[in-house]
């Protein structure tokens, strides 16, 4: 194949593949301290992204510069979406700790429905796709085949600073320290003096604003969106931690460039776009047979 | 001497970098009573779980009448007639004391799918002989629980749940029993009952072999034929409990000195 | 002594039919009578305000008869007659279907129910009984459906139960090719490998030109020995919607699935598939071969919703993708939950309400997803076991002494 061609899909995998990543990651840390999966997940992403949305709107009538409604929508769109996560962790999943997991997995997957229903009903012409305002420089360069266009340039570095900052806010800050120590072992974390409620709140908001994060990008890099985006991207963002290692970082990044990879692999393969999908997920769920704790997390027998 | 019934040959388990069985050689004979003791995390529970198929072990061998059964599935081990009790209660709390019980017969029961669904009568009369299995079984423990056959599990007190334990070990009549802590939580006077009722059920079958984990020495002075100390994942004494007691090494692992 | 308590009183001597034999099976049909009247009050009334009324009377009844203990001694006589409770029920739901004979709609609400009531009663031997989440329902449901229209038309000269009965296999079989990777993981996957198979069929079935593409495919009737279900109900019979026919067919469908629900879990197979749920580890310790009885339970369930499916599509007359979203699965999800987890009689009540409901309500029509989306949230969170929890397991009808 043409290099150009390559590169291409190179780019454009990429960007996806972040988006997963950054999907993944959110998976990742909050199986990492409380062992629950969270499903609501994709639905935050989407939420996160309509709450953009309607923040544009709203700056657009003042003629704020692009600039300016850029910071300002993803500055509250990841913190109202984290505060989100937050309190749906206090008030939906801490209260199910004791019950069984799958408790915690159909709520969340409940609390999901509500959202993306309330967007629906109550976003103006909801149940329609929106176009997102392209924010983003649109300057492009041509070279061959590829065109590289700066806004994929810009959320593929996006994307991996907010990975590398997670990363670094995990293994350098106090916060991570406890984080960490969580993940490792509850008991043992609160005889040390971590506060343990605090910790896991922190951990969802993290978790809850990266996803309003990818929403937004994918917001821009698409320029539409759409009340039942977060479904699929709740979906693929799980099977990326799980098939990267639920629990390590590293594997969530594996995880969404490999599903990323696999799409661009399945579009180029097959002539009908929507089996690029059904590719992705039948190879990842072979992935997820043959190693049921992910390709990078150790396989730690569970404690009896 | 009796013939061994179960013995492992440089038996390990790690977990990452940490050996929770150290090449671990161990014995047990036809009904043989042993006590398990070592200090808090030494690998006695790693042991049974090693021994019943939960955990894998990295290297070494579990031989059972001579055969080799290293990483058999824990339904095999089961198969061949070991039964074990777990540290922290491990019952079916929802469901009742008499299905808790039933779960642990599963070798005694017919799967068919006619009888099951379609035949009844037969189904009855299996469930006839079950119930009045358990019945006993239950009230050579304690009569008042063997009374709360038909409540579920968890109205039971904890004590309650342990004898539960032991007796869906016991109901399928095992060749090798295995005790993890099983009077936890039981104050002198009912642990005392619990090992009568246990003494009287291995005279009615005396080839029972037992492995009993307890932190009670007392106790393991008083029922256990030998026992085995481990420390840190390694046998550091084997005997009678009143000759390894006084040896130093023994001493100084509970003391924690090295 | 606990033995005798078990096997009630065949055991005892000779039965006689005493007064209070009699007097059981009064009360047992006095209760279904009334079940009939509200039924046929919910199905037929169309004003709202009627409905609301009935909605505000009936918690209040229900609230009457529990406090004056009189719905705990109906559930007490009912478990020791259950076969004759069940024929009652049975030939209540008949009556009612007569009732309703000139009522399309109301007819149509009925079947859906019932056969949304099959699918429940799947998801409760699956999810209930063997602890396998299943958020792919409506998955199988739409593949019974789809066999159905195929397979009625490619293979007409079959006979037409047992291309249902095909129908039912074929979603049993597609549902075992996600068997070894829900095998091989844990809990939370299963949950992730079904909502992608949910996902992934319907985007298989739009791009699909053999299966009709997003326009979907018709389908033909169902006929069964010369007698068409699309025509009008035989006037030999007393004549009626041609929805009676499908009614009555998908009555025997819920009928013998929750026979078949409850004898498994009154059986071993029940007991293992309990244990599998609340403890792998032990389970797999006193030899229960866990993925026997998970792929029991799941093949069996997944059987439940395509036959039910294959109905669905022949009394439709027509079905498209669109008609099997995953908002549907968990609406079918939610009918568990709401119910009881794993109590079988409990999914018709909520079925009934979950289906009903939103046709009956142009407010809750548009707002269905988000208000049971609430409730079922209200319900994990406060009232986790549901409206109904499920009991201890009656391996027979218990002794009325
Ligand atoms: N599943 C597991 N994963 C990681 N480490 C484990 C696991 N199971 C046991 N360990 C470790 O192996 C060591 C031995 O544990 P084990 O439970 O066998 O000790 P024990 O002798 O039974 O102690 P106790 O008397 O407290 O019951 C401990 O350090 C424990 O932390
Ligand atoms: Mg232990």
């Amino acid at each position: 194949m043409d290099l150009g061609f390559f590169a291409q899909y190179l780019i454009n995998g990429l960007v996806q593949g972040i988006t997963y990543a950054l999907v993944a990651v959110g998976f990742t840390l909050f199986f990492g301290v409380l062992d629950v999966i969270k499903f609501s997940h994709g639905d935050v992403l989407m939420l996160g992204a309509f709450t953009a949305l309607a923040l544009f709107l709203g700056l657009d009538r003042l003629s704020t510069p692009t600039w300016l409604s850029l910071t300002i929508m993803l500055c509250l769109g990841t913190l109202t979406m984290a505060l989100l996560g937050a309190l749906l962790c206090k008030f939906l999943v801490l209260p199910l700790k004791e019950s069984p997991p799958l408790n915690t997995l159909l709520i969340t997957l409940m609390f999901g429905s509500v959202i993306r229903e309330s967007v629906r009903l109550f976003f103006p012409n909801g149940s329609n796709p929106k176009p997102f305002p392209a924010l983003l420089p649109e300057t492009s360069i041509n070279w061959g085949n590829l065109n590289l266009r700066l806004d994929s340039v810009i959320l593929i570095f996006t994307g991996a600073l907010a990975i590398v900052l997670t990363h670094l806010f995990i293994q350098k800050t106090r916060m991570g320290l406890a984080i960490r120590a969580v993940a490792q072992d509850e008991e043992t974390a609160r005889l040390m003096g971590i506060n343990f409620t605090k910790t896991v709140l922190m951990t969802f908001a993290l978790g809850s604003g990266l996803a309003a994060l990818s929403g937004i990008s994918t917001g821009l890099y698409y320029q539409e969106i759409n009340f039942s985006m977060g479904l699929m991207l709740g979906v693929i963002g799980f099977s990326a931690a799980v098939v990267g290692g639920l629990g390590s970082i590293y594997g969530a990044i594996v995880g969404g460039l490999l599903f990323a990879f696999l799409q661009t692999l399945g579009a180029i393969w097959f002539s009908v776009p929507a089996y690029k999908d059904v590719f992705a997920f039948t190879v990842i769920i072979m992935l997820m047979a043959w190693r049921p704790t992910g390709l990078l997390a150790d396989r730690s027998a569970e404690r009896v | 001497m009796r013939p061994v019934v179960l013995k492992t040959v440089e038996l390990t388990v790690s977990f990452g970098g940490l050996k929770a069985l150290n090449c671990l050689d161990f014995e047990l004979c036809e009904g043989q009573f042993l006590g398990l003791i070592g200090p808090n995390g030494s690998g006695k529970t790693t042991f049974f779980n090693a021994l019943t198929g939960i955990y894998s072990p990295a290297s070494g061998n579990v031989f059972l009448y001579g055969e080799k059964i290293t990483g058999a599935s824990p339904n095999k081990v089961y198969d061949y007639g070991i039964t074990r009790t777990f540290q922290r209660s491990r019952l079916a709390t929802p469901l009742s004391v008499l299905d808790n019980l039933i779960i642990g017969n599963q070798r005694n029961l017919n799967f068919g799918l006619w009888q099951n669904i379609f035949d009844r009568k037969r189904f009855k009369a299996e469930l006839k002989k079950q119930t009045e299995i358990a019945e006993a079984l239950l009230s050579r423990f304690s009569r008042d629980l063997a009374a709360l056959l038909f409540k579920p599990v968890s109205s039971l007190s904890m004590i309650d749940r342990r004898r539960v334990e032991v007796c869906r070990a016991l109901i399928s009549e095992p060749k090798i029993l295995l005790l993890d802590e099983p009077s936890a939580g039981m104050t002198p006077d009912e642990t005392r009952a619990l090992m009568d009722e246990l003494q009287d059920w291995r005279k009615q079958h005396p080839l029972l072999a037992t492995i009993l984990i307890e932190h009670e020495m007392e106790l393991i002075n008083k029922v256990s034929d030998t026992c085995v100390v481990l420390n840190y994942g390694e046998k550091i004494a084997e005997g009678r409990y009143s000759d390894v007691a006084t040896k130093t090494s023994v001493r100084a692992a509970y003391l924690g000195e090295d | 002594m606990a033995a005798n308590r078990l096997v009630g009183r065949s055991f005892c001597g000779t039965r006689l039919i005493t007064m209070s034999d009699l007097k059981t099976k009064l009360e047992i049909l006095l209760g279904v009578a009334l079940c009939v009247v509200v039924l046929y009050g919910f199905l037929y009334l169309e004003h709202e305000w009627e409905i609301g009324l009935l909605l505000v009377i009936l918690p209040l009844a229900i609230l009457f008869l529990k406090r004056a203990n009189i719905l705990s001694d109906y559930q007490q006589a009912a478990r020791t007659i259950p076969r004759f409770t069940l024929i009652s029920f049975i030939v209540g739901v008949l009556v009612l279907i007569v009732l309703l004979r000139d009522e399309h709609f109301a007819l149509l609400m009925l079947t859906t129910v019932l056969l949304y009531v099959t699918v429940s009663l799947g998801l409760t031997i699956q999810f209930g009984f063997a602890g396998l989440v299943n958020f792919a329902a409506i998955a199988f449901f739409g593949i019974g459906a789809y066999s159905m229209a195929v397979l009625n038309y490619h293979f007409h000269a079959l006979p037409d139960l047992l291309i249902i009965l095909f129908s039912g296999l074929t979603s049993a079989l597609l549902g075992a090719l996600l068997i070894l990777p829900i095998l091989r993981t844990k809990g939370h996957y299963a949950a992730l490998i079904t909502i992608a198979f949910g996902i992934l069929l319907r985007t298989f079935l739009e791009v699909n030109d053999v299966f009709g593409g997003p326009q979907g495919l018709k389908v033909g009737a169902i006929e069964i020995l010369g007698w068409n279900f699309s025509d009008s109900f035989p006037s030999v019979l007393g004549g009626g919607s041609f929805y009676m026919a499908y009614a009555i067919m998908a009555l025997l469908l819920a009928a013998i699935a929750y026979l078949l629900t409850r004898l498994i879990e009154a059986s071993w197979f029940g007991l293992n598939m309990d244990s599998v749920r609340l403890d792998e580890v032990a389970s797999a310790s006193f030899g229960i071969n866990i993925p026997r009885w998970k792929i029991t339970a799941f093949m069996l369930g997944n059987f439940f919703a395509g036959l039910a499916g294959a109905i669905y599509a022949a009394m439709s007359g027509f079905i498209a993708p669109a008609s099997f979203n995953f908002s549907d699965s968990l609406l079918l999800v939610s009918i568990v939950l709401l119910g009881g987890i794993g109590n079988a009689v409990a999914v018709i009540p909520a079925a009934l309400l979950i289906v009903v409901l939103p046709e009956k309500f142009q407010v809750i029509q548009e707002y269905r997803l988000l208000l049971f989306g609430i409730v079922v949230i209200l319900i994990l969170r406060f009232r986790p076991s549901g409206l109904m929890p499920r009991g201890l397991r009656q391996y027979f009808p218990r002794s009325s002494t």
